[in-house]
């Protein structure tokens, strides 16, 4: 009698921790999920933004070299690099004098608006990878390696 | 885009989030969306066909007054189901954080969620107690918009995220063509204030002590006041009492009216406020306005351009200001101006296109697309800048 109430307790206690663990790994699966799809969307508006910097260096009426350098930059440099020649982006499209640019307002209007959408987007991957990097760091998460199978999320540190 | 809104409070209760719900879908229908609203409501409440009730509210207290709220398995099994019917794009809900319909729609939702904060509330303990329990709704919200910097704050200090603060919208039209009560504002000037005159924040009782001081040099000056409390409470000079009329509570056409029948707005609050929906809405309106140095009113008033500011508290300060406005129609119409300019960032259509980008950055950043089903939708739906009339 003992010993089923001891075999019962056991299974009891394995099934809880089992489904514990396993809803922690599908949560540790949806958080990076949702940090990759981040990044991609980070990065397609980083590259939208550059595309349109780059139409409007060519097409102002006043040459545009600087910007237009800095938006080839930012559209050719992979890796780890790629931080800076979008700061470099971002600086340059601070420092356009859009008056003396004399460029097609719907040009500017279009830089504008991909600006806005990667202040966005960099804030949602933030915020993804804020949580992620927070369950990496769960107790139960580090002593059973569950985060093993995902790479670690890093920010993008860009200032725009 | 297919749309989802989700208010937790009842929608025939008037307050500040469900009014700006309203605004919100009705602005985002006229640009051509497909929107529904969940809210909780009666099932024979009169509600705009866009509102889908959620059931009886229940009042609780909560923050200092009574919330309505919906919460249950009754209201778990319709917010299941507006949302399998509905197959929005992108579920928005506002207030997420307080136990709601907006909390169980983001649990169970497995699309892009994006979620409004509309007050700076709760008290830090109580949040800290909360924190994981509060985890699991926020890593489900993909993209976070703050009404004001200090909402935006105490989810920077709270709840550990940023988002983006985008104001509250102003219908501004609905202001600026509002019609001033017959009589008003009259000859001898006329000032207005609305709010819980009886909060001492609300900073009433300043604007009570200037009128004191400039009333008997002008016999014609008159006080327009409006809202829910009770005129018994507050202490007002006998002469000063004589030049008020008091409207009550008022509706939100009626506002618009009363804020039309005055030359001057008069905003003394001493503090906590976020950001100053009453100021954009007089603004709106085309009465200028004269309010406390505020940061957050400073802000809105464009330092002092779009509107006249006076030191905190300063009631002799704000009767001169009272004064010198009153006698200068040609600085009362050039605030009025500048203010119209200014408010113009606040209407709803422009504030709306805002939250469409917030939208758009959802979808794109939501995994449970996949590649494929992302390629299948019109592209051009989402996209702006690509075709997208956002």
């Amino acid at each position: 009698m003992h010993d089923v109430a001891w075999v019962v307790g056991v299974v009891v206690t394995v099934v809880l921790v089992g489904t514990y663990v396993t809803w922690l790994a599908a949560r540790l699966d949806r958080l990076h999920l949702r940090a990759a799809a981040a990044r991609r969307a980070l990065e397609s508006q980083l590259v939208r933004r550059a595309a349109a910097a780059a139409v409007l260096a060519e097409q102002s009426d006043s040459p545009q070299d600087d910007l237009y350098l800095a938006a080839r930059g930012a559209l050719d440099t992979p890796g780890g690099d790629r931080e800076a020649a979008e700061n470099d982006l971002s600086r340059r499209l601070r420092e356009l004098d859009v008056a003396a640019a004399k460029a097609e307002p719907a040009l500017v209007e279009a830089v504008e608006a991909a600006g806005r959408r990667v202040v966005l987007a960099r804030q949602v991957h933030s915020d993804s990878v804020r949580d992620a990097l927070a369950l990496r760091e769960h107790q139960l998460v580090r002593w059973l390696g569950l985060a093993r199978r995902h790479t670690r999320p890093a920010y993008f540190d860009i200032d725009v | 885009m297919r749309i989802g809104i989700v208010c937790p409070y009842s929608l025939d209760v008037p307050g500040g989030v469900q009014l700006h719900v309203r605004d919100l879908a009705e602005t985002l229908i006229g640009l051509g969306h497909s929107v529904s609203v969940l809210a909780p409501a009666e099932e024979e409440a009169e509600l705009p066909d866009y509102v889908v009730p959620a059931g009886r509210a229940v009042a609780v207290p909560y923050n200092g007054s009574v919330a309505r709220l919906s919460f249950g398995p009754i209201s778990l099994a319709r917010v299941r189901r507006w949302l399998s019917t509905g197959r929005f794009d992108v579920l928005h809900v506002h207030e997420p954080v307080t136990p709601s319909l907006s909390l169980l729609a983001v649990m169970l939702a497995d699309g892009p969620v994006v979620a409004t904060f509309h007050t700076a509330m709760g008290r830090s303990k109580a949040m800290a107690a909360a924190q994981p329990a509060l985890q699991l709704v926020l890593e489900r919200i993909t993209g976070r918009i703050a009404v004001s910097d200090l909402a935006r704050r105490v989810q920077v200090e709270h709840l550990g995220g940023g988002g983006v603060e985008i104001p509250n919208g102003v219908a501004v039209a609905k202001f600026a063509h509002a019609e001033p009560l017959p009589g008003w504002p009259g000859e001898g000037g006329a000032v207005g204030f609305l709010g819980r005159f009886t909060e001492p924040r609300k900073g009433f009782a300043i604007l009570v002590d200037a009128l004191d001081r400039i009333v008997a040099d002008r016999p014609g000056l008159r006080l327009l006041l409006a809202g829910p409390s009770d005129l018994a409470e507050v202490a007002l000079p006998d002469r000063v009492r004589e030049r008020l009329t008091f409207l009550g509570k008022v509706s939100e056409a009626d506002k618009a009216r009363m804020l039309r029948s005055v030359d001057l707005y008069i905003a003394p609050n001493t503090g906590g406020e976020s950001f100053g929906m009453i100021l954009t809405e007089a603004m709106a309106a085309g009465t200028p306005v004269v309010a406390a140095d505020l940061d957050a009113f400073r802000r809105v008033l464009d330092g002092g351009q779009a509107g006249a500011l006076f030191p905190n508290g300063d009631s002799a300060a704000l009767a001169r200001t009272i004064s010198t406005l009153l006698d200068d129609p040609a600085a009362r119409r050039r605030l009025a101006d500048r203010a119209g300019a200014v408010v113009g960032e606040f209407d709803w259509p422009v504030v709306a296109r805002r939250v469409l980008e917030v939208y758009a950055t959802a979808i794109d950043a939501s995994p449970d697309l996949s590649e494929s089903a992302r390629a299948s939708r019109d592209f051009d739906e989402y996209m702006p800048g690509e075709g997208v009339e956002l």
